[in-house]
């Protein structure tokens, strides 16, 4: 039951990171401490209290990946594995956009990545990793802006 | 520097550099600190955990270290303002130090690892389980030694700036502080646990976990580890005397009271009777 409404609630809460990081422009000091600290460390916080609680008592391991199967039967750790997802996931999202700022890459090429990251986590660092080494040979004059 | 690098120098210098006791001693302030925010980890542990250790939820001593030693810290922070400059920035005070924040973190994980496991921190019957609390032992012993570190740094101030009555009442707080605590400690430690006889009904005092039946030796080592927070008051309340002799000798003598007091808890826990 607990299980279950700390699920309901971390959906929303990484949510409400990832629309900030779309609307990134309008404020991009406030989201950036929203979605690159407040709310991946609130989710990691979640994810250590769950793991301190949950983990001793869990079967399986790390040490085989039948280990790995058997470790996720058990509903508070892989509620603790989602949660772990979630706040990473955001984590990177919260990354891509600061660097592309910092690159001076328009946020509007950055917009179309958000969604891989958000849902397929590795997909989307490797579309944004991507798109850094096209423009990093590209422009030469986007290099001369950066330091 | 960009905007977010430069906001986050900003978080950085509110912690390092408004709060005056941590520009003290930035060591033990931020010790104190840790202590503190780790709670945010194991009050929800507490409040989501159902498993008990001895009858009592399994995160409830970890919660117990981490507010005494967080008020140690504090407490030992605040004492270090009042020395000269030089003595907290001393090289060796500094090795010291960092020792004591090694032997802090070791003592905070094998405690929380403990409960995370459900299983004993002291007392372990596990052969290597037990090697360990010994080693945690003498990081014990490193932590309690800061107390007695100050408390002759206060001793040997004569030039200080204090009231005379207050900076005696903190060195012998602060010395009594190590000395009482390694009786009453150390003994504890030594023996196969905390009671003193065989709790039958296991009523016990709220909070603190005294044994309302037998002897509990943790008592004492709760009196002995305050004794750097009652002496200093006995000492502020003996500022009040005159003349100055009569105030020192305030000192010492409540200085002896409050230990006779522990000594006594100490004793009495021993023979096996309960504190109240």
């Amino acid at each position: 039951m607990t299980a279950e409404l700390l699920f309901s609630v971390a959906n929303p809460v990484a949510l409400l990171g990832w629309i900030g990081l779309a609307a990134a422009p309008l404020a991009p000091r406030a989201v950036d401490k929203l979605a690159g600290w407040v709310l991946p460390g609130g989710l990691s916080l979640a994810y250590a209290v769950l793991m301190l609680v949950h983990f001793a008592d869990a079967p399986g391991g790390f040490r085989t990946l039948a280990d790995v199967q058997a470790l996720f039967t058990d509903v508070d750790v892989a509620l603790a594995g989602w949660i772990h997802f979630l706040a990473f996931d955001l984590f990177i999202g919260a990354w891509i956009v600061r660097d592309s700022q910092r690159q001076g890459i328009a946020h509007w090429m950055v917009l179309p990545i958000l969604p891989f990251a958000f849902l397929l986590g590795p997909a989307g660092l490797l579309a944004y990793m991507g798109l850094r080494l096209i423009r990093r040979r590209g422009t030469a004059q986007n290099r001369q802006a950066t330091p | 520097m960009t905007d977010v690098a430069k906001e986050q120098c900003e978080t950085a210098d509110i912690i390092t550099y408004y709060v005056v006791p941590l520009r003290a001693d930035p060591i033990l302030g931020q010790l104190a600190l840790a202590m503190v925010l780790s709670l945010l980890l194991t009050v929800p542990a507490f409040l989501l955990d159902d498993r008990l250790f001895n009858g009592a939820n399994v995160w409830l001593k970890p919660i117990k270290f981490q507010i005494a030693l967080a008020l140690y810290f504090a407490t030992l922070t605040v004492y270090a303002t009042w020395l000269p400059e030089g003595v907290m920035r001393s090289t060796k005070m500094r090795v010291f130090l960092t020792a004591v924040v090694v032997a802090t973190i070791a003592e905070m994980l094998w405690i929380s690892g403990a409960a995370m496991f459900a299983t004993a921190s002291h007392y372990n019957p596990v052969p290597l389980l037990y090697a360990i609390y010994a080693a945690m032992g003498a990081f014990a012993v490193l932590l309690t030694a800061v107390s007695l570190v100050l408390g002759m740094a206060f001793w040997r101030d004569r030039g200080s700036a204090l009231p005379a009555p207050f900076r005696l009442s903190l060195a012998l707080g602060l010395i009594a502080t190590f000395v009482l605590t390694l009786i009453a400690a150390g003994t504890l430690s030594a023996l196969p646990g905390h009671h003193v006889g065989t709790p039958v009904t296991g009523a016990t005092v709220p909070f603190m976990g005294w044994s309302r039946e037998v002897g509990d030796l943790r008592v004492s080592h709760f009196l002995a580890t305050h004794a750097l927070h009652v002496i200093p008051v006995i000492g502020l309340a003996a500022m009040a005397l005159r003349p100055p002799r009569l105030a020192r000798l305030a000192v010492w003598v409540g200085t002896a009271g409050f230990a006779a007091l522990t000594l006594f808890t100490f004793a009495q826990a021993l023979s096996g009777r309960p504190f109240i």
